[in-house]
C-alpha cells in the first residue's frame, strides 16, 4: 500500500478504496442475483409444464440460495449502517450527517414500502378470501352440478337405445346378429350415439363411431359397475355421456354419446375450476402466507436496497463534505499544505478545488508574510542589538543622557540620568517629560532648549546647579536638539554630568598641593627652632632654671614645634599617600583585632562585630587598617561615653566586592556637612585635623573602591567603605583620586 | 393482526422449505405391516398394507381433487445368517389417486393398470394394500430363509396448475415409512 502524500487528504486509502469497490460490487451483484433468481424462480413453474417441483433439487436450491442471498445482502447493508452508527460514536468527522442521510433514505424507502407492503398483504389477503367465499363455491357448485345433470340428461336420453339393445341381444344366440340388434336399437338414439357390447370387460360388438379414449373410458366405467349400478345405470365424462343395460346373461350394453369438443372443453374447464377452488379453498393460509411471503422478500428486497442506495448516496455527499471539514481543520491548525484529493464534475467537485486553491492562495501568502515576518525579525533584532548597544554604551558612560521625541515624551533615559534626576526608567520612558521631571528640572531644560533653538546647530551646553534630593548638585548640560535630514524636529538629547565630583578632586588635589608646600615650608624652619630652642634651654639652664617664664616659653615653643611637626606628618602623609601593596588576607580578622582593641579602649561604648562572607580578600593591610581606624575613631568622638558601634565586613565573593561598614547610634551628619564631609580640612570636631575621612576616602580610592556616609536608623552615621575584592582584569587599581560616593551614586 | 398471523403462518410455513425433505405438517407415522408372501420360479409376490399414510389432511386434499402419488419399493433378498445377504430382486412401484369431482369417482392408477373407484374407503383401501411381483433372479433355495423389505413414500402431490406456481417449491405433506420385512414362503 503506498501512503498518501503528506499533506493530501484523499477520500480513503487505496485498500479501503478497494474494500469499499469490492463491498458496492458484492451488494450490486448480490441485489440483481436476488432479482434474477426471485423473477427465475416465479416463471419457472410457468415455464416447468408438468415438472414435479415439489421434489425438483434445483427449486430448493434456487429458494435456498435466494435466501443466503437476501440474507447477505442484510448483512453487508446492515455491517454498513452499525459502521456508520460505530463512526457517529467516534465523532469522526461527517458521520453525523452521513447517519443522518441514510436514516431519511431509509425512512422514505422503509414508510411507503411497509404501507405498501400493508396495503398488498390486506389485498392479497382479501382477495382470496372473497375468491374463496361462498359465492364462487357456489357458483362453481352450482356449475358442476349443472354440468353433470346436463350430461344426465343426455344420458338418460340414451337409456331407450341402451335398454332396447339389451333386449335384444338378450333374445340373440348368433353372435352375427349383434351388429343387426345393435344398428336397430341405436335408431333410437340420438345422432352420434354408439352402442359398445361388453362381455367380461371386452368389447364383443359395437355399432356407431366413438374415440378410442372415449371407448377406453367406458371400459374403465363398465370394469368398475358392481351388480346393476345400484339402480343408476349412467355414466357421464367430461367428454361423453353414456347409458348402459345388463342383460339377464351378464353382458353390458352402453349407448354412447360422445360430447361435441367446445361442450366438452366447457365442461373440463368447469372440472378444473372446482378442482382449483376446492384446492384453493383447502390451501387457504399457506397460499396466503405465500404470497406474504413473496411480498416480504420482495419488500426486504427494496429497503436494503433503498438502504443501500441511501448509504450510496449519503457517502457521495458526505465523503466531500467530510474530506473539506478535515481539510478545514487541518488548515485551521497551521496546515497549509493540505490539498483534497477529489474529482468531480458536480458542485462538490467545484467547491473542493476552490478549497485546494484557497489553501493555496493561503500558503502561498503565508510564505510571503513569513518571509516578510523574518526580514523584519531580522531588521528588528539589528535595530534591537544596535538600540543595545546604544543603552549599553548609555549605561557605560558616566553622563546622564535623557532622549525626548517630538512629541516631548521621554524616548531613553540611562542609568546615570536616573540616578541624577531620582526618576526611574519605568516611571519615565514613554511619559511626557513635563510630568516626569520636577519643575525646576522641567523648567531648566525648556530654557536650555529654546536656547539651543536660537543657537546655531541646535546644540547649547551650560553648567546649571540643580536640587536633587536635599542636596544642590553642579550639572554640565549639553542639550540637543534632534533633526532629520529634512530638518524636521526629531526632538532633543539632554547629556547631564555632575560635576560636584570633578569639583571635589579638583578641591582635594588642591588640598593636596597646598598640604605638600605647607609641610614643605613649615617644616624647615621647624627644625632649627627645635634645635635653637632646645640649644638655649642647655645653655641658659642653669642661669634661668628658676625663671618661669623661660622654662614656660621654651617648653612652649617645643611643645608648639612638635604639635606643628605632628600636624605636618598628618599633611604629609595626606598629600603623599604611601604605594598600596595587596596581599590576600583575613580583612575580617584585621577588623576584628581593631574593634577588640577599640572596646578595650572605650569601655563606655558597645562594640559589635559581624563578618559575612568568606575571609578571603585581596587588600593592603595597613591603608585598610588606618581607614578603619580613622571611621572608628570618628565614631568614637561622636559618640563620646557611650553608644554602640557595629562593624560588619561583608565579602560577597560572587559580586566580588568586599564592604567595611561602621554604623554608630549618635547623633550623626547634619545634611549641610554631607557635601564637604570627605574634603580635606573639614572637620567640626574640636582639635580635628579634617584629613581623617579623607584619608579614608583615599585609601578606598586607591583600593579601587569608594566610601559614603548614609543616615542610620534610626539614629546615628553608617560610613560605607566598599572596595574590589579581587584583582580587576587589568591588574591596576586605585585611581589617585579620592573614592567618595556622598549618597547620590548607587548602591 | 391478520397481517401479522399470516406473516407468522408463513414463516412457520416456509421454514421447513430451508430442509429438504421437510413438509407442512408431520401426520402419524406410517408404516408397513403384514408383509408376506411367495417366492418361486423367478418371482416372488410380496403383500403388504401401508397404514398411517393418510393423515386427515391429505383425506381432505384428495377429496378436493388434489392427485396423491405413494411410491413403493421392495426388495427380495436371501438371508444368510453369517454373511451378507444377496439382493435377489426390486421393484418400484408407484399407485396414484384422483378424484374426478364431474364423474364422482376416484381414478386409481397403478403401474398394472388403472382403476375407478366409487368412493374414497375403496380408493384409500387401494391406496393402502399391495400385492407386489417382484421378478428375482438365481435360484430359490428352497427351506431357505428369503425376506422382502419395502418401503413407501408420498412422491408428489398433483395440485392444480395455478396452485403449482405458488407451492413449487415445498411437498405439502411427508410421508415416508421405514423399511418394513417379512418373510417369503418357498414351494
Amino acid at each position: 500500500m503506498t501512503a498518501p502524500p503528506v499533506g493530501r487528504i484523499s477520500p480513503r486509502t487505496g485498500e479501503d478504496a478497494a474494500k469499499r469497490r469490492r463491498e458496492r460490487w458484492a451488494i450490486g451483484i448480490v441485489a440483481v442475483l436476488v432479482a434474477v433468481l426471485t423473477f427465475f424462480e416465479a416463471h419457472l413453474a410457468a415455464v416447468g409444464g408438468s415438472v414435479a417441483f415439489s421434489s425438483n433439487i434445483v427449486i430448493f436450491a434456487l429458494i435456498n440460495l435466494n435466501v443466503i442471498l437476501v440474507v447477505l445482502l442484510i448483512f453487508l447493508v446492515t455491517r454498513n449502517v452499525f459502521k456508520i452508527l460505530l463512526d457517529r460514536r467516534r465523532n469522526l468527522l461527517g458521520a453525523k450527517l452521513r447517519s443522518r442521510l441514510v436514516l431519511i433514505f431509509i425512512c422514505f424507502s422503509l414508510i411507503p414500502t411497509v404501507l405498501l407492503f400493508i396495503a398488498a398483504t390486506n389485498i392479497t389477503t382479501t382477495s382470496i378470501k372473497s375468491w374463496i367465499g361462498g359465492r364462487v363455491g357456489q357458483a362453481l357448485t352450482g356449475a358442476i352440478e349443472i354440468a353433470q345433470e346436463r350430461l344426465e340428461a343426455q344420458a338418460l336420453a340414451l337409456s331407450p337405445a341402451a335398454g332396447r339393445a339389451a333386449a335384444g341381444l338378450a333374445n340373440t344366440v348368433d353372435p352375427s346378429s349383434f351388429p343387426r340388434v345393435l344398428e336397430s336399437a341405436r335408431s333410437l338414439a340420438p345422432a352420434g350415439t354408439a352402442l359398445l357390447f361388453f362381455d367380461n370387460n371386452a368389447e364383443v360388438a359395437k355399432d356407431g363411431e366413438v374415440s378410442p379414449t372415449v371407448r377406453a373410458e367406458v371400459l374403465k366405467r363398465v370394469k368398475a359397475v358392481k351388480g346393476d349400478g345400484d339402480g343408476k345405470q349412467t355414466l357421464i365424462g367430461d367428454e361423453f355421456a353414456a347409458a348402459w343395460r345388463r342383460t339377464p346373461g351378464g353382458v353390458i350394453v352402453v349407448a354412447v354419446r360422445p360430447l361435441p369438443p367446445p361442450e366438452a372443453a366447457r365442461i373440463r374447464e368447469i372440472a378444473r375450476a372446482y378442482d382449483e377452488y376446492h384446492q384453493v379453498r383447502l390451501l387457504d393460509d399457506p397460499i396466503r402466507a405465500s404470497y406474504i411471503g413473496i411480498l416480504i422478500l420482495i419488500t426486504l428486497l427494496i429497503v436494503f436496497a433503498a438502504s443501500w442506495m441511501g448509504i450510496y448516496l449519503a457517502r457521495q455527499i458526505t465523503v466531500p463534505v467530510q474530506l473539506l471539514a478535515e481539510g478545514t481543520e487541518e488548515v485551521a491548525r497551521g496546515n497549509l499544505d493540505v490539498s483534497l484529493d477529489y474529482r468531480s464534475s458536480d458542485e462538490f467537485g467545484t467547491l473542493v478545488a476552490s478549497f485546494n486553491r484557497m489553501t493555496a492562495d493561503l500558503k502561498a501568502m503565508k510564505g510571503n508574510l513569513e518571509e516578510t515576518n523574518a526580514s523584519l525579525t531580522r531588521t528588528f533584532d539589528e535595530l534591537r542589538r544596535r538600540t543595545q548597544f546604544i543603552e549599553t554604551i548609555l549605561h557605560s558612560i558616566s553622563t546622564g543622557v535623557i532622549v525626548i521625541d517630538r512629541h516631548g515624551r521621554i524616548a531613553m533615559i540611562n542609568k546615570v540620568a536616573e540616578r541624577l534626576l531620582r526618576i526611574t526608567k519605568e516611571g519615565a520612558v514613554g511619559h511626557l517629560y513635563r510630568e516626569v521631571l520636577r519643575e525646576e528640572h522641567y523648567e531648566a531644560i525648556r530654557g536650555l532648549y529654546r536656547e539651543a533653538g536660537e543657537a546655531a546647530g541646535g546644540q547649547i551646553e551650560r553648567q546649571v546647579e540643580l536640587v536633587v534630593g536635599e542636596k544642590r548638585i553642579a550639572f554640565r548640560v549639553c542639550l540637543t536638539a534632534l533633526r532629520d535630514d529634512a530638518g524636521e524636529y526629531m526632538g532633543l538629547v539632554a547629556a547631564f554630568d555632575d560635576l560636584s565630583q570633578a569639583m571635589r578632586l579638583q578641591r582635594v588635589l588642591a588640598w593636596r598641593e597646598v598640604a605638600r608646600r605647607i609641610a614643605h615650608d613649615i617644616r624647615n624652619p621647624l627644625t632649627p627652632i627645635q634645635l635653637s630652642t632646645e640649644r638655649m634651654q642647655r645653655k641658659y639652664a642653669a642661669t634661668h632654671a628658676e625663671d618661669p617664664v623661660f622654662v614656660e616659653c621654651t617648653q612652649a615653643i617645643l611643645s608648639g614645634v612638635h604639635t606643628l611637626k605632628g600636624l605636618v606628618d598628618e599633611f604629609m602623609r595626606f598629600a603623599r599617600m604611601p604605594v598600596l601593596r595587596l596581599e590576600e588576607g583575613d580583612l575580617p580578622g584585621e577588623i576584628h583585632a581593631i574593634v577588640d582593641t577599640y572596646r578595650s579602649s572605650h569601655p563606655g561604648i558597645r562594640w559589635e562585630f559581624r563578618q559575612e562572607g568568606p575571609p578571603g580578600v585581596r587588600f593592603d593591610p595597613f591603608q585598610i587598617r588606618r581607614a578603619v581606624t580613622n571611621l572608628l575613631d570618628n565614631a568614637a568622638a561622636a559618640l563620646g561615653e557611650r553608644g554602640s558601634v557595629t562593624v560588619t565586613c561583608t565579602h560577597d565573593e560572587a559580586a566580588g566586592k568586599a564592604r567595611i561598614d561602621v554604623a554608630d547610634d549618635g547623633p550623626g551628619i547634619p545634611p549641610g556637612d554631607r557635601d564637604r564631609l570627605f574634603e580635606p580640612y573639614f572637620s567640626r570636631r574640636e582639635g580635628g585635623t579634617g584629613l581623617g575621612l579623607a584619608i579614608v576616602s583615599a585609601i578606598a580610592s586607591d583600593h579601587g573602591g569608594i566610601v559614603r556616609m548614609r543616615d542610620n536608623t534610626p539614629r546615628g552615621a553608617v560610613f560605607e567603605m566598599e572596595f574590589p575584592s579581587r584583582l580587576p582584569a587589568n591588574g591596576s587599581i586605585g585611581s589617585g583620586a579620592p573614592g567618595i560616593d556622598d549618597g547620590r551614586r548607587g548602591s | 393482526m391478520n397481517a401479522v398471523r399470516l406473516l407468522i403462518a408463513f414463516l412457520t410455513l416456509s421454514l421447513p422449505a430451508l430442509l429438504p425433505g421437510s413438509s407442512l405438517a408431520r401426520p402419524p407415522a406410517p408404516v408397513i405391516s403384514e408383509v408376506s408372501g411367495t417366492i418361486r420360479d423367478g418371482e416372488a409376490r410380496v403383500r403388504f398394507t401401508l397404514r398411517n399414510a393418510f393423515t386427515p389432511e391429505m383425506v381432505e386434499a384428495l377429496k378436493s381433487g388434489i392427485e396423491i402419488t405413494f411410491k413403493t419399493t421392495v426388495k427380495v433378498e436371501r438371508v444368510h445368517r453369517n454373511w451378507f445377504n444377496r439382493p435377489m430382486g426390486q421393484v418400484e412401484y408407484t399407485r396414484s389417486v384422483r378424484y374426478d369431482a364431474l364423474s364422482r369417482v376416484y381414478r386409481l392408477h397403478r403401474d398394472d393398470g388403472d382403476e375407478l373407484l366409487p368412493d374414497v374407503l375403496a380408493a384409500l383401501d387401494r391406496m393402502t394394500r399391495f400385492e407386489v411381483v417382484v421378478p428375482v433372479t438365481g435360484d430359490v433355495a428352497k427351506g431357505k430363509p428369503h425376506w422382502a423389505r419395502v418401503h413407501a413414500r408420498l412422491d408428489k402431490v398433483g395440485l392444480s396448475e395455478p396452485l403449482r406456481s405458488i407451492f413449487f417449491f415445498s411437498s405439502l405433506w411427508d410421508v415416508e415409512t421405514d423399511w418394513a420385512r417379512g418373510d417369503l414362503q418357498t414351494p
